[in-house]
């Protein structure tokens, strides 16, 4: 099953307003310079608690039907998914281990075969339903301005 | 210090006692404001006596950010603002804008 990439461009356009918002008022780098509905792709730049810069890719194809592709890349995007391209504190297949990640479920090689990708919207444990990309971003910015270091 | 001057050391505490400070916080479902969002029941405007903490819960509320297993922390710019301090102890003044920071649970 899959959704028109035009439907996943308007979504990401609805939502784009908050997020760009949210990002600027706590002094990350949201870029959406290249995104269109041929090419789905968000990047964000965050920093950890020493203040070492680390570079997000969301893929956002067939979104919001399915969660979007979050994957640590480097500054110029021609690298993605090394441990050295990940902060401390995720999981170390590497993979951002949340459900509004595509890559941390079973079917797609991650580490969660108990997940469906319908579900994505439900909470993980008791926190917070992160449905929504500004919601993402919060929740990579709290958790990596906590880190220290690189996983590899 | 002579009685004139302890006197109007006293009244400028009072003063700072009961000022009022209206600041701004981007959460991540919008901006909290003395405008928006327009049903919001309540708005940001504080005594600067009152704690991190209070403001977290209001801010919580008008976002209905219900969750208590999530972690929620306000943010001005990247000091992470104490729950037990007061808005006065970190001086902030009107038109400060904060950042409620929501984290999900663990996988």
């Amino acid at each position: 099953m899959s959704i028109s990439p035009e439907v996943s461009f308007e979504t990401l356009r609805h939502e784009l307003p908050n997020a760009a918002a949210y990002a600027a008022a706590a002094g990350l780098d949201l870029d959406d310079t290249s995104l269109s509905a041929q090419d789905l792709r968000l990047y964000l730049r965050l920093a950890n608690a020493q203040g070492e810069h680390f570079y997000v890719e969301f893929h956002c194809a067939d979104y919001p039907l399915y969660p979007p592709t979050v994957e640590f890349v480097s500054p110029d995007r021609t690298e993605r998914g090394t441990m050295r391209l990940y902060p401390q504190g995720f999981h170390a297949t590497p993979c951002i281990c949340m459900r509004y990640n595509r890559k941390a479920y079973g079917e797609r090689g991650g580490p969660h075969g108990d997940w469906r990708l319908l579900d994505w919207r439900l909470p993980t444990g008791n926190g917070i339903a992160i449905d929504t990309l500004c919601l993402m971003i919060s929740d990579l910015h709290s958790k990596i301005r906590q880190s220290t270091g690189r996983m590899a | 210090m002579n009685n004139q001057e302890v006197h109007a050391v006293t009244q400028e505490k009072a003063a700072e006692h009961v000022r009022i400070v209206c600041f701004r916080v981007q959460t991540p479902r919008g901006l909290w404001s003395m405008t928006e969002p327009k049903d919001a029941t309540k708005r940001p405007e504080y005594p600067v006596t009152t704690k991190i903490e209070q403001v977290i819960l209001d801010v919580r509320s008008v976002f209905k950010f219900v969750e208590q297993d999530s972690k929620y922390t306000l943010l001005r710019g990247d000091e992470i603002l104490e729950p037990q301090r007061t808005l006065a102890s970190y001086k902030i003044e009107d038109h400060t804008l904060l950042v409620l920071s929501v984290q999900g649970g663990n996988a």
